[in-house]
């Protein structure tokens, strides 16, 4: 908002010194409205979430929805952190291997495999949930442990893991390993002090789009949760379903939205300008 | 500190031949360099020797240690590429000190040694900053401190030089060989760059199309080519074909390699007095090879100084400052001569007949003069 703001600000003045209305100054105009209608229909409904978010009984202001959040959806906070961070885990141990394999080794059938590995991008929700029901159901009787519920997450979010591993180690000469090899490090050093550190920028994107994901993720959840687990996005559902929308619910809300953001900014904030830049070069 | 030795040491990628055969015995001590143009094999060479590509077939041995099935952290080796590749998240000390830290040496072991590699290749006090902050002969030089410090038995180079700029590549090919002598370790060198490989080499070995076209020192390749492609890959060279007339003289030296024979050989219509290391008879065709510089004006009374005099007329000349070059047809063919910058103005285009002065022509035979162009080698 505040870029669109000062790009106002500093062509009013320039186009204000010609006579009548140029071409160039109804285009000006034209990509302005465009700019603020945008940010109208995107940013709106997230304000009168949170508008509704702080109306208490008998519409006064209340910050006290949020201490309801902390107090009474506090587990439901919690499982979804838990579900994500085992998520994460699962999927960095999967993907680093995998990404590695698919960038530095030929074998045969690669392309076909990594179309394969990243096909759950393209599939819907619902039938990722669906298959995965069936199969944790049947073959493996996963349903009822949190387990179920974060290998499913893990296989819905694996792509988005491993595609800016893949692209980070695509992007990383040769040449690093080979001169750690040559100065007599193992692989797994040359991975853990050389490799590791240089694909970082990847490794945090891949972290931070999972987490987003997983996090806020219902559709598969829905699916494949245990009875005892409800996770934040299942409890708003479940609340907006049977009693209606209330200022606690709207409240949880805006905590996992909020949640989401503070997750993009951390990203940014520690790795922002190096994978901005694409390279791990400082 | 270490010989190295390659036994028929071959790579074939497919139906592609990359190094066919390659035999090669590097002293302990010494600098030897692989010398060709692009895909002619010389890097795929050095990468085998580091161990960073497997041979199709062939041995190569450090002393009498057979290296060839160890990866290259098991070789000792110290590998200079063409870029530095400092590791960019590295302070330069964690770079020098990384071959050492990998093999679990002491913190304050490592650090002293590091302060010593960083005085040895001049950078003392560099040791905090990050690659990136420094210019790109810098970073090279910590590249060069990094192998050292591992104290490795042979130091390969990769056209260490290549993307340097041109008064950096200078300073920095003596500092290579400095630091090559005074820590006295063993040397294979691979460029492009003829001059460089003149410049430090102990030893040359010429490379094209995955073979090797001769090995020696600088005046062996540079005065007896065996090859025509040492012949024109090395400078410039003028190449008369011609047939063996008459042998003059075959000496008897014991080495055969240092034997001379001497012969008269008949290029249309001249009559050149040729040498060769190489016996020939009466018939044979050969190639006889005349460096630019090796060829004189000559002024009146001075014939007797030379063995060969042949008369032309000037078409071209031109100035390159400190010399000038002149084309000159004799007969039916055109030479290149190269005379002082100086000469240039007493002589002119068109100006009539001068006559050239030269001794004996090196002749190799004419098989051995049909090569492969550079441009036609596979990448």
């Amino acid at each position: 908002m505040s870029a669109a703001g000062s790009t106002t600000a500093t062509a009013a003045p320039r186009s204000a010194r010609r006579r009548g209305p140029s071409p160039r100054r109804l285009v000006d105009i034209v990509s302005h409205g465009y700019i603020w209608l945008c940010l109208f229909v995107f940013v709106t409904p997230f304000a009168a979430l949170l508008g509704y978010s702080l109306t208490g009984p008998g519409g006064t202001y209340a910050i006290q929805n949020f201490q309801y959040v902390l107090g009474s959806f506090g587990e439901n906070l919690f499982w979804s952190f838990r579900v994500s961070a085992l998520t994460l885990i699962i999927d960095l141990l999967a993907a680093l291997p995998a990404a590695y394999a698919i960038v530095r080794y030929p074998f045969p059938g690669k392309r076909a495999i990594f179309s394969a590995l990243t096909l759950p991008l393209y599939v819907p929700g619902a039938v990722i949930g669906l298959s995965l029901l069936l199969t944790y159901n049947f073959t493996y009787h996963l349903t009822t442990s949190i387990w179920g519920l974060v290998l499913a997450m893990a296989v819905g979010t694996f792509p988005l893991m491993l595609s800016p591993i893949v692209v980070a180690l695509k992007d990383l000469p040769l040449v690093f390993e080979e001169a750690s090899e040559c100065l007599g490090a193992t692989r797994w050093q040359t991975f853990r002090k050389i490799v590791f550190p240089l694909i970082g920028p990847g490794v945090s994107a891949g972290l931070m789009l999972s987490f987003i994901i997983v996090f806020n993720e219902y559709l598969v959840t829905l699916f494949v949760h245990p009875s005892d687990i409800t996770t934040a996005p299942l409890r708003v559902f479940n609340l907006v379903r049977t009693a209606g929308l209330a200022p606690t619910t709207a409240a949880l809300a805006v905590t996992m939205q909020l949640i989401s953001f503070a997750a993009v900014l951390l990203f940014f904030r520690v790795f922002g300008t190096r994978y901005l830049k694409g390279t791990y070069l400082l | 500190m270490s010989t190295v030795r390659l036994a028929a040491v071959t790579k074939h990628y497919g139906q592609t031949v990359a190094v066919e055969e390659f035999d090669l015995d590097v002293a302990d001590g010494e600098l030897v360099t692989l010398l060709g143009p692009s895909g002619c094999g010389k890097t795929t060479t050095l990468r085998m020797i580091a161990g960073l590509i497997e041979p199709t077939n062939g041995r190569i041995f450090f002393d009498a240690e057979d290296v060839t099935d160890l990866p290259p952290r098991k070789r000792n080796i110290g590998f200079v590429f063409q870029t530095p590749a400092l590791f960019p998240h590295l302070s330069v000390a964690d770079n020098i000190g990384f071959g050492l830290s990998v093999k679990g040496r002491k913190k304050d072991a490592i650090a002293a040694r590091v302060e010593e590699m960083l005085a040895l290749v001049g950078l003392a006090g560099y040791g905090p900053r990050l690659p990136a902050q420094m210019s790109g002969g810098q970073q090279q030089r910590v590249a060069l401190a990094r192998v050292l410090a591992t104290d490795p038995r042979v130091l390969l180079f990769d056209e260490p030089l290549s993307a340097l700029d041109r008064n950096l590549r200078d300073t920095l090919k003596y500092s290579i060989l400095d630091l090559q002598r005074r820590t006295a370790k063993t040397a294979i060198y691979v460029t492009h760059d003829q001059s460089e490989a003149f410049a430090i080499s102990d030893r040359i070995v010429v490379m094209n199309a995955g073979r090797v076209e001769q090995i020696g020192s600088q005046t062996d390749i540079y005065l007896r080519p065996r090859t025509g492609f040492v012949a024109e890959f090395i400078g410039a060279n003028n190449a008369l074909r011609g047939t063996v007339a008459a042998v003059e003289s075959s000496d008897a030296t014991a080495d055969p390699a240092a034997r001379e024979h001497r012969f008269l050989v008949t290029s249309g219509e001249l009559s050149l007095h040729c040498r060769s290391r190489l016996p020939a008879t009466v018939g044979d065709a050969v190639v006889a090879y005349l460096r630019p510089e090796e060829l004189a004006v000559v002024e009146d009374g001075d014939e007797t100084a030379y063995r060969n005099v042949v008369e032309g007329d000037i078409e071209r000349v031109i100035f390159e400052g400190p010399t000038a070059q002149l084309r000159v047809r004799v007969a039916d063919r055109e030479l290149r001569v190269d005379v002082g910058g100086s000469r240039r103005l007493t002589l002119s285009e068109g100006r009539g007949r001068v006559r050239l002065g030269f001794n004996d022509l090196n002749v190799i035979p004419a098989e051995a003069a049909v090569r492969v162009h550079p441009d036609e080698v596979p990448a």
